[in-house]
């Protein structure tokens, strides 16, 4: 072999926007190379879309039996557009907290037990750049599952009853639900000797939130009771507030409440609507605050990440 | 010729084990040097830090004047490592394998093809640049380790153990390569368990022991420590105990021990002296009529260093 001079990147070839930063980054293209390779990506997206596409026709088959679709009433139809609309949204928020963590769960781990680890970091891969390259292929992944839903989602639109601003706001809490549930994975990863423990860390973390979640309903039931005939107003909306904030952690709660007040108050942004229904303080829309909640954690997890893999070993 | 590697005071703990205890040796630029040592001795341990992938407790390595410690980027630009185990992604083909390296290097994406090429070349690969990597044999998956530790032509390469767990015809090939890739300029430290490899291979031995450095130098100069002696083998047809006692009254012969076999007699003995002197002795035998078949010096042996240097403590 010749004895070459190897010289790195120089400014010519310098990244100059964000695409060409991410396609730089060999770790987004060589997961997604292998993800799309073989035949498990293919099943996945195969297997979203018939799922998603199964229930909308059993609601649709089960309404058409009824009879009400071909009395051909606006109303009606439009009530069947948003549950069709809604359906799928619930679906695919529950369908990526199961696929985001999977895809995830292994990112660092698995190159720990296939020993390829060291060779990484002992090149010039930053961490930042090994864990925002295994972030961001399994992200583009989920990005690609939720457009390829969003022709089912646009059946809503010929039925009527959905609006764009519900679109944009549901497409927007999906891909942060799509971002947070793939950091997730790749947080407990980052510091799991084992895949194996990864993957349960990251379905206990969100077995045990849905948990906690549904005692703060029980809790709040309770204390709807208790408080409401003898507290002062301000400790009713102090804890008015802090149950709104936490209720609009749940994206089961956040969507199906931001679309009660789209609806029903005709907003956006504000609510003066809240859990427990006693007081008029205006509060933001479930959506704002899970958007905001789960940005923030997203980001810290990831800051968490970089520095497990960037650390050496003791 | 300059130091490229320079290991001072360096110390590792584990809990309450001492892996590395107070190393200090460097390595002159184009060198190949072999670490040995016992399991457990703390080569690997001393490797890996070398590579910035652990941190020192104490001491610094220096390698191309950068610290490890201060300056891990600059330090990784210079060192290709292979470690003992390593694994590789299957689900690539070889050619994508070494391109994502080099990426992972920031060498330019044209560069890479033509590295690639020479390289697959050099480790005798190119016929398998668009098989999987899954699909090649242990021998093989090493030669391609090897090439992906060049592909960013580092001055230096660390490799824990390159032919373990190889056939004997690969380990043969992986040497080779070796040898090559040392005569491109490259500086390489390597540790092995195959003594005989290190001895054929290395200009300069470290012996690591518990930890420390038990023996560092020359084959030469390990075997003139521990064995001061040289060691003659002369082979008689007849009169052994005669040439025994004549033997034993030569100057410089320490002891002269008989082992026979079924087919001759055969003597060895402990000498000290230079050419000149082990050619006088031969003449002597000869010059008395003493039926000699067979005279040869035993050749510096690094598995008897080894042995006569380590006392098997594992720290």
């Amino acid at each position: 072999m010749e004895t070459s001079t190897v010289t790195p990147h120089t400014n010519p070839t310098k990244p100059r926007n964000f695409l060409d930063r991410l396609m730089d980054n060999p770790v987004i293209t060589k997961e997604l190379k292998g993800r799309m390779r073989g035949r498990q990506g293919f099943i996945i997206i195969g297997a979203y879309i018939a799922l998603i596409s199964f229930f909308i026709v059993l609601i649709y088959v089960f309404l058409a039996l009824d009879g009400s679709i071909s009395n051909g009433d606006p109303s009606f139809l439009q009530t069947v557009g948003k549950v069709i609309f809604s359906t799928v949204i619930l679906l695919e928020l529950l369908m990526l907290g199961f696929i985001g963590p999977a895809l995830t769960a292994g990112a660092i781990s698995a190159e720990r037990e296939r020993k390829t680890i060291d060779l990484l970091r002992t090149s010039l891969l930053s961490a930042r750049a090994l864990v925002f390259g295994k972030l961001s292929s399994a992200v583009i992944f989920l990005l690609l599952l939720i457009f390829t839903a969003i022709p089912i989602q646009s059946l809503a639109f010929f039925l009527g009853g959905v609006g764009m601003t519900e679109m944009i706001i549901s497409t927007l809490m999906l891909v942060i639900t799509a971002i947070f549930f793939c950091t997730l994975g790749l947080f407990f990863s980052s510091f799991s000797q084992r895949t194996l423990i990864a993957t349960v860390l990251s379905y206990a973390s969100i077995l045990i939130s849905f948990i906690v979640f549904l005692l703060c309903l029980f809790f709040v039931a309770v204390l709807e009771g208790a408080i409401s005939n003898y507290a002062s107003q301000f400790l009713e909306n102090t804890v008015s507030i802090i149950t709104w904030f936490l209720f609009s952690t749940n994206p089961f709660f956040a969507a199906t409440m931001s679309e009660a007040i789209l609806i029903n108050d005709q907003s956006i942004f504000m609510t003066t609507n809240n859990i427990m229904g006693t007081s008029s303080i205006p509060l933001p829309s479930p959506w704002i605050i899970y958007l905001v909640f789960y940005t923030i954690l997203t980001l810290l997890m990831i800051r968490l990440s970089i520095y497990f893999v960037s650390r050496p070993d003791r | 010729m300059s130091s490229i590697i320079e290991i001072k005071d360096l110390t590792k703990r584990f809990k309450t084990r001492i892996a590395v205890n107070n190393i200090n040796f460097n390595i002159e630029g184009g060198e190949i040097f072999g670490l040995v040592g016992p399991n457990g001795a703390g080569k690997t341990t001393t490797m890996r830090m070398l590579v910035t992938l652990l941190k020192p407790d104490h001491g610094e390595i220096l390698v191309g004047g950068y610290s490890v410690r201060k300056q891990p980027n600059d330090v990784r630009r210079q060192i290709g490592f292979m470690p003992e185990s390593f694994g590789v992604y299957g689900d690539m083909t070889v050619q994508e394998y070494l391109d994502f390296f080099g990426a992972c290097y920031k060498i330019h994406p044209q560069q890479r093809a033509h590295l690639i090429t020479d390289l697959l070349d050099l480790v005798d690969l190119g016929h398998r640049r668009d098989d999987m990597v899954d699909t090649l044999s242990t021998g093989l998956k090493q030669r391609l380790g090897l090439a992906r530790v060049l592909i960013h032509d580092p001055s230096i390469l660390v490799l824990d153990e390159p032919a373990s767990g190889l056939d004997p015809r690969a380990r043969v090939e992986i040497r080779e390569l070796l040898l090559e890739v040392a005569r491109l300029g490259k500086t390489i430290l390597f540790s092995s368990h195959i003594l005989a490899d290190v001895g054929e291979l290395c200009t300069r031995i470290g012996i690591i022991e518990d930890g420390k450095l038990a023996a560092l130098g020359t084959l030469q100069q390990l075997s003139e420590r521990v064995m001061p002696h040289r060691q003659i083998h002369i082979g008689l047809l007849h009169r052994k105990e005669e040439a025994q006692t004549l033997l034993q009254s030569i100057p410089g012969v320490s002891e002269v021990r008989a082992v026979e076999n079924a087919s001759r007699i055969l003597l060895e003995l402990d000498f000290s002296g230079d050419d000149e002197a082990i050619h006088q002795l031969l003449a002597n035998l000869l010059s008395q009529g003493f039926p000699v078949i067979h005279f040869s010096e035993e050749s510096k042996n690094l598995e008897e260093v080894f042995m006569r240097t380590t006392k098997g403590i594992v720290s």
